[in-house]
């Protein structure tokens, strides 16, 4: 869907990605990680040509986007970045409405769209009218998220989406994300600094430092131990940990036999992380998994 | 700025220089002379508006595309920015009069080489005044113009545009004030303006005429800004607030 093939950005004298190989599938909520500077944001506006790579390819849907035409590439690829560049002078419902203006939709059409998508990000359709500027940070962040999927883009690029945002905000928009990630499968390729909100969304991770690859893959493996020391670093051993567990299934570790009688319930498809987080509030070293049973030791790595 | 302010001097100013107002004075002040003709001064008047808008207008659409040339984030233009800032502020040091001097054997008598110096003089704060409203619009609103896939032209008259125009304004006002009010030293090259009385008024030692051109010249430039401003306010209408309340947020 995605592919970096060796790709290299120079500025000036100074080079933001360096050799850069990886592959982001379609479907995946890839999450490009790692510190300040470490050329996240510079990958991310690699894929619809807001950056040039100076050498090396970089392929959307198969084709090299040095070749097509940079205007029609980005309105077919969703943008949502930390600003979230709002037009203060349209209407909520004129700035969502904006891709599917300049690709020349009927108006009645585009009206349509709107009101799904107000529908689908969670936002009151009375906001439609308002301008910008009388928002909140977490109705405009909805309002960047639903301009940035007018057009029904199939890829969906997120800068830093949730940094603007207050703590509690940030949880819901993480929790909306992943919901719209699951209803819609759109390949969403998403830029943060923070380490616990990579682990928390990604089913990919890509992490970087100083502009090179220092791992990609599935999260769960990634997450995995051993991890390399920088991943640990990174992420810090604890969110490794618990992201893990996160990513298992209860059903997938659970042994055979039955359960001591006094044993908690709990349903196959829960995470071990959910089922870590029984054992220690009801005190209980073993759950029951309907006629299976889950002791604490089966949370470990095998 | 509201106009009422610049319309009551506007007045008051052009009671000072109609006939019976002028005469009124010179009694006071036992000034002699006769005072100029009224229906001669608002004839004058006209044609010195007429000098203003030509002289004016071109340099404020010339000074608006050249504002908006040099700040194109691509092209040719944005090297020349410097280019056109000097020119435009040379443009401005040379007083009117000077140019007027100068173009009068090139151009000969009558209104051009007016037009001509009041040209080079608005230029200067509308090129300004552009190149600051374009620079201003929030960067982030036009990074999201081009990452949406709006094309550079789409871009400007749908983002940047919108977003700069009311401080583009007070440039475009600057200009036709400095116009009205200079506009007068045509007269000097034989152009019809109200600076005639005032020429006629040194030729013939009669004050009296030199304080009514002086008092028409400054009553139909406050009654040129405060039109302006009038259009301005009723243009901007309260969306300039929420632009500004927009811009910032973060």
């Amino acid at each position: 869907m995605i592919e970096f093939d060796d790709v290299s950005v120079r500025f000036g004298a100074a080079e933001a990605v360096r050799g850069v190989s990886v592959a982001i599938p379609p479907g995946a909520l890839a999450v490009l990680v790692g510190p300040s500077g470490s050329g996240k944001t510079t990958l991310l506006r690699l894929v619809n040509r807001m950056a040039t790579p100076s050498a090396g390819q970089v392929r959307v849907r198969g084709e090299d986007v040095a070749l097509a035409d940079p205007a029609r590439l980005r309105r077919s690829v969703g943008y949502v970045m930390q600003s979230m560049g709002l037009f203060p002078h349209w209407s909520v419902a004129r700035n969502i409405g904006t891709v599917p203006a300049l690709l020349g939709w009927p108006q009645p059409r585009i009206a349509a769209r709107v009101e799904e998508l107000l529908a689908l990000v969670r936002l009151d359709p009375a906001l439609a009218q308002r301008r910008p500027a009388a928002l909140s940070g977490g109705q405009a962040q909805r309002v960047g998220l639903a301009r940035a999927l007018a057009a029904d883009p199939d890829i969906l690029l997120m800068d830093e989406p949730f940094g603007a945002v207050d703590p509690i905000v940030r949880r819901e928009l993480r929790a909306e994300l992943t919901r719209i990630h699951a209803a819609t499968g759109k390949t969403i390729l998403l830029v943060t600094h923070d380490p616990i909100e990579a682990l928390e969304l990604a089913t990919h991770l890509i992490v970087l430092r100083e502009g090179q690859l220092v791992a990609a893959g599935e999260a769960a493996a990634l997450a995995a131990p051993p991890a390399a020391p920088f991943l640990r670093a990174l992420f810090g051993p604890e969110a490794l940990a618990l992201r893990r567990l996160s990513l298992l299934r209860v059903g997938d570790a659970a042994l055979d036999g039955p359960a001591p009688d006094a044993a908690p319930e709990i349903a196959p498809e829960a995470s071990l992380a959910e089922a870590w987080i029984l054992m220690q509030e009801r005190g209980a070293p073993v759950l029951a998994v309907g006629a299976r049973h889950l002791p604490w030791s089966a949370l470990l790595p095998r | 700025m509201r106009p009422l302010p610049a319309l009551i001097l506007a007045g008051l100013l052009a009671a000072l220089a109609s006939a019976p107002g002028a005469a009124l004075v010179a009694r006071g002040l036992g000034l002699e002379g006769a005072p100029f003709d009224t229906a001669r001064l608002l004839a004058l008047a006209a044609q010195h508006l007429l000098l203003v808008l030509g002289g004016a207008g071109p340099a404020i659409l010339l000074g608006i595309a050249a504002g908006l040339w040099v700040t194109r984030p691509s092209g040719a233009g944005r090297a020349l920015r410097p280019v056109a800032d000097a020119g435009a502020a040379a443009a401005q040091a040379i007083p009117p009069v000077v140019v007027v001097a100068l173009a009068f054997p090139a151009l000969g008598f009558g209104a051009a080489p007016t037009l001509l110096a009041l040209a080079l003089y608005a230029l200067m704060p509308v090129l300004r005044a552009t190149i600051a409203a374009v620079e201003a619009t929030p960067p982030d609103a036009v990074l999201a113009a081009r990452a949406m896939g709006m094309t550079e032209g789409q871009a400007l008259w749908r983002v940047v545009l919108p977003l700069a125009w009311p401080a583009m304004l007070p440039g475009v006002r600057t200009a036709v004030l400095l116009a009205a009010a200079t506009a007068a030293v045509g007269s000097l090259a034989g152009a019809a303006t109200l600076g005639t009385p005032i020429i006629l008024g040194l030729q013939t030692m009669n004050e009296l005429l030199i304080l009514q051109g002086a008092a028409a010249t400054a009553a139909l430039a406050f009654l040129c800004d405060a039109a302006l401003g009038g259009v301005a306010a009723r243009l901007t209408g309260g969306q300039g607030a929420a632009i500004q309340a927009g811009g910032d947020r973060t």
